[in-house]
């Protein structure tokens, strides 16, 4: 232990990082206010169109960042088990939904203390499907229990590789000037069209910030570890069209290019092995990843999941619009699709390896590691290795199965890197 | 006239051995098309001259299919997997896929990259009903699912072919109606076992057909004494209530089923198609009218209230929740379910479903215990 | 009038005889489950226990996970309402009923009469079962019975998180290799299985008294640990393995006493 903690130095926390959590907390004040001023809030699908709710200046709360915060700080057992027993829910369902609905049940409890963040009830929910279908029920037994509205823009599974055609995109579109319009009426507030443009394009410049940042790992050593990441997703799903991401997406880029320039990264120890890593992060369970990926020297130096919240379109374009994000998950793509985008991702950041989380919450994505494994083991060659687990409920993960499988692929990367030279 | 017996075990037959029904009508120069549960359009499927037949996995533990879909999935998909993987579903054209859940969103795709020699058509329905763009939306789908069809198979389907369908399946829809009322005044003789059987033999027949002995079945039924029955009646929800293994145990408790929400039988047979002047239309407009069901979604959900009703109207005992393991939106709806069927005074039981093992002993302990708490509950 | 009450479990068989439906007369118990001599032998033990003879027994009841392959029975009847009526004649303060057995564990919410309100059991999985306690102990190498004594050492319980038989099997594996001392496994073993059972009793909703049944009730720790995971104070008997087979004797007194009534209203009609 002692020798490890030698070797690595502890840095001071970037200023990006403080920026985010800054950005996070005042999010939920801010939402906590508005509720406490008798004004509206909503809880929202983590690939709404955020753009509608920025416009009108509702804050909006995202139950899966949420019970990921929960779960990340070890509260979502708890949670779990009250789903679970009290309320009910079958363990197979998403831990995410567990987690919230759990919670939700406990808010309606005054002397509830609750963990921090601190989330309050909804007035109204924003239901997008992207995703996966699971989002539909989740949010249906919300809008059921809670007895609040929700305003449900319903996304079609990409299952080709062709666009989607004209009158798919027509009816996803329909449903967002509908939803523009109920929310227009539940809000009161009048629409603002200028607004709407402007927070399109605020949001395409912080996409394509955060794109830039993710490419410039690349670079040899990587600048981040490519865990960091998973931490600095919450800006884009929670404040994709705020200034304030803006801000932190250049600071962050600053530090990043900073690190390019010193050779430095913001992973520990010296990186022997550069991986791709497939799906959600184990949130309560990252501390072993990392602590595993570490003391084989492996970095995951991106992940298909920063990809999600990837989402192009030309402002102003409602069709563009409707189309981007009826694609953007990558639970809305086909199997070739993913297997095409991540072996093009393996191959540009250079990965010797692929890790893939069987999470047992995100059935869609999993579908794509087992489907997908053979053709993307044809595109690139690279040896692939999957693991048991749980974006929320650590009772999925075996420490043990974790460290046995890295070990295992850590070694072949090794022999394969050898062979390479010899 | 054939005996009630001798019907229901033909039908029984069916159930059990689907596969014959497939080879008989491929023998007759038939095409058939394979479609997954719960709702396609089957009518265009009939329009085209082809038979339309349901693919819903079986009792078999999957050797291979777990190179695609992960042991926590549906059991059924991972058996269509299993034996599309293997050849069991040789001579279908083509198959059906409303994707309607995450796990067929996953199967669409393990379906296009495994079983590479019969074509999948994967579809979706708009869960958003409410928007005024639905309808449209859902008319060029079924025209695309309608195109391809075609081009696969080389068969035409006219919209005066499927007109004509849509009055079969109609009737047929109206006969099984029919069969589940007849069928509580004889519950001696239709078991928990064999009311499964007249309801999935439906999805291995042509419309048509079936309706014939569904029909010569009712009166046959309608010609024996009614049967004023002593045990317990329960309605059964969820996705299928299967084997027959399982079925016997609750006529080995004496308990009788008398009505049901099962995606597998009367889901699929409670919306009608409406009237109207556009076959395309019409097949639309149905979709737009289905309730109650865990699949479709609604900002009212009111599968409670219907269930219910079924109780009330069947004047029986209580729900028995037969819950697919792994089929997450039924795992979803379960708890507000029974919550409220529980609040409105009634019992409530839930089961495990799962195509994978052969093991019931659970079940079969759960309904001896459910019937000896009802029993000591309301002699 | 003597009645008897046999309870054929996966692992273990249990058998009572009762008197007049009042006084338990005789008990055994045999360390062996269905499909082997254990069913015939506990039959024969409780019999020695009190020095009857078959002969005197007028009827037999069987429950169990053996219930449907022991013909030596007049009746059979489902293990949750046996253990109700067991409970309720040895706790008859009790209202929420845990019984965790060896294939499954149970939670069942019962009226004062003893009849069965409500009930719930396990997934079909091993997790928060007797099983599940057997596979620990064997990889541990201790006795199930020692489990409780050991635990009772206990200075930090540890924290074993999977639900997965597999998986936690893995987790105690490296919790050995890395020293961490036996009775804190066990300690953390047995948090584990009150987790699982506790999720179960909420979903039946708790109401007081609270009592255990079943062999693991036997086991102090995992009764402790189900006693933090409830916030609530659990009742056990010290008869609480036999509770199942007890229930199986009181039904085939209520039965023989029935069945005795309607033969006398038949003798005295004619």
């Amino acid at each position: 232990m002692s020798e490890e903690s030698k070797r690595i130095t502890q840095r001071p926390v970037p200023l990006s990082r403080i920026m985010v959590n800054e950005q996070t907390a005042k999010v939920y004040e801010d939402a906590l206010e508005t509720k406490k001023r008798g004004e509206r809030i909503a809880w929202s699908t983590a690939i709404y169109v955020q753009e509608i709710c920025e416009t009108l200046g509702v804050p909006v709360l995202y139950p899966e960042n949420h019970s990921a915060a929960l779960a990340a700080k070890h509260y979502g057992e708890d949670l779990i088990q009250y789903a679970e027993g009290n309320m009910r829910y079958p363990m197979n369902i998403c831990s995410y939904a567990r987690i919230n609905f759990a919670f939700a049940d406990k808010l309606k409890d005054p002397n509830y203390e609750w963990p921090s963040p601190a989330m309050p009830l909804p007035d109204l929910l924003l239901l997008a499907n992207n995703s996966c279908v699971q989002l539909t029920k989740w949010y249906q037994n919300l809008s059921d229990t809670l007895g609040v509205p929700a305003f449900f823009i319903d996304m079609l599974y990409n299952f080709t590789e062709e666009k989607a055609s004209a009158y798919k995109v027509k009816y996803i579109r329909t449903q967002i000037e509908e939803a523009i319009t109920a929310l227009e009426a539940f809000i009161g507030r009048k629409f603002d069209w200028d607004k709407f443009s402007e927070i399109q394009k605020r949001s395409a410049l912080n996409n394509k910030l955060f794109k830039e940042i993710i490419a410039l790992n690349v670079h040899k050593p990587a600048p981040l570890n490519g865990f960091d990441l998973f931490n600095y997703m919450a800006p884009m799903v929670i404040c994709r069209g705020k200034e304030s991401t803006t801000d932190i997406l250049l600071q962050l880029k600053k530090e990043v290019e900073e690190n390019i320039k010193n050779n430095t990264s913001t992973y520990p120890v010296d990186q022997e092995h550069r991986v791709f890593w497939e799906g959600i992060a184990c949130w309560p369970c990252m501390r072993h990843n990392l602590k595993t990926l570490r003391n084989l020297g492996i970095n995951a130096v991106t992940n298909g999941y920063v990809t999600a919240w990837d989402i192009n379109y030309e402002p102003t374009n409602l069709d563009g619009m409707a189309a981007a994000y009826n694609f953007a998950s990558t639970n809305s793509k086909s199997t070739p699709t993913v297997a095409r985008l991540r072996s093009d991702l393996i191959k540009k950041f250079g990965c010797k390896g692929m890790i893939c989380h069987v999470n047992k919450s995100c059935k869609v994505m999993d579908f794509h590691v087992f489907g997908g494994r053979d053709l993307i083991q044809k595109y690139t060659g690279v040896p692939i290795v999957n693991f048991d687990g749980d974006q929320g409920d650590s009772r999925s993960y075996s420490e043990a199965q974790f460290e046995t499988r890295i070990q295992g692929l850590a070694e072949i990367m090794k022999q394969n890197k050898e062979g390479n030279h010899a | 006239m054939r005996s009630v017996n001798a019907i229901i075990q033909e039908l029984d037959r069916i159930v059990s051995h689907p596969r014959v029904m497939l080879e008989k009508y491929l023998g007759k120069g038939k095409k058939v098309v394979g479609c997954f549960p719960i709702y396609i359009p089957e009518e265009l499927v009939h329009a085209g001259g082809m038979i339309p037949m349901g693919i819903w996995g079986g009792q078999v533990s999957p050797a291979i299919a777990g190179k695609y879909s992960p042991t926590f999935t549906c059991s059924i998909m991972r058996s269509c997997m299993e034996f599309g993987l293997t050849g069991k579903y040789q001579g279908l054209s083509c198959v059906l896929l409303s994707v309607l859940c995450d796990t067929f969103r996953g199967t669409s795709q393990s379906w296009r990259i495994g079983v590479k020699d019969i074509p999948i058509i994967p579809f979706i329905q708009p869960q958003n009903r409410e928007s005024k763009a639905a309808k449209e939306y859902l008319i060029a789908e079924y025209r695309s699912v309608r195109n391809r069809l075609e081009e696969i198979t080389g068969c035409k389907i006219t919209d005066h072919a499927l007109s004509k369908s849509i009055e079969v399946y109609n009737r047929h829809n109206q006969t099984m109606r029919e069969f589940a009322e007849v069928a509580n005044e004889h519950l001696d003789v239709v078991s928990a076992k064999n009311r499964h059987a007249v309801m999935k033999s439906s999805h291995f027949m042509e419309k048509a057909e079936h309706t014939g002995i569904v029909q010569e079945l009712i009166a046959g039924l309608k010609a024996l004494p009614v049967c004023e029955w002593k045990g317990k009646k329960v309605i059964l929800t969820g996705i299928t209530a299967e084997p027959n293994e399982l079925l016997d145990i609750f006529t080995a408790n004496k308990i009788a089923v008398v009505g049901d929400d099962l995606a597998q039988e009367s889901r699929q047979f409670r919306t009608d198609i409406p009237d109207g002047d556009n076959p395309m239309e019409r097949l639309t407009d149905q979709w737009f009218l289905r309730k109650g069901c865990s699949l479709v979604f609604e900002s009212h959900r009111c599968r409670g209230d219907m269930l219910i009703n079924q109780l009330k109207e069947n004047n029986a005992d209580g729900i028995v929740v037969c819950l697919m393991k792994f089929c997450d939106i039924e795992e979803y709806e379960y708890p507000i379910i029974a919550q409220q069927i529980e609040d409105a005074g009634y019992p409530t039981l839930c089961i495990e479903i799962d195509q994978s093992t052969q093991d019931n002993e659970q079940s079969r302990t759960k309904i001896q215990s459910f019937t000896e708490m009802i029993n000591d509950r309301r002699p | 009038m003597f009645t008897v009450g046999i309870d054929i479990g996966s692992t273990t068989c249990k058998s009572v005889i009762i008197n007049d439906g009042s006084i338990i007369v005789g008990r055994a118990i045999v360390p062996f489950g269905t499909g082997t001599i254990g069913p015939k032998r506990v039959y024969q033990s409780v019999l020695d226990s009190c020095g009857l003879s078959r002969d005197d027994i007028e009827r037999t009841l069987v429950t169990g996970y053996g219930r449907f392959t022991f013909d030596d029975a007049d009746n059979q009847k489902s293990e949750m309402s046996c253990h109700a009526k067991g409970v309720n004649f040895i706790i008859p303060s009790a209202r929420t009923i845990i019984d965790i057995g060896g294939q499954d564990a149970k939670a069942l919410r019962i009226n004062p009469n003893g009849m069965l309100e409500d009930f719930v059991m396990n997934d079909k999985c091993a997790a928060g079962t007797g099983k599940f306690l057997d596979v620990m102990a064997g990889i541990l190498n201790v006795k199930v019975a020692d489990l409780g004594i050991i635990s009772e050492h206990s200075q930090v319980e540890v924290s074993i998180s999977n639900t997965c038989t597999v998986f936690a099997e893995s987790e105690v594996i490296s919790k050995l290799s890395m020293n961490v001392a036996i009775e804190d496994i066990i300690a953390g073993i047995h948090r584990s299985v009150a987790k699982k059972v506790a999720a179960l009793v909420y979903r039946n909703g708790i109401v007081k008294d609270v009592a255990m049944s079943g062999g693991v009730a036997l086991n102090k720790g995992v009764v402790g640990a189900m006693r933090k995971e409830l916030k609530t104070d659990i009742l056990v008997h010290e008869d609480c393995q036999l509770a199942g087979a007890l229930g199986a004797a009181l039904f085939a007194w209520e039965e023989a006493v029935k069945a005795n009534r309607c033969s006398q209203t038949q003798k005295n009609n004619e």
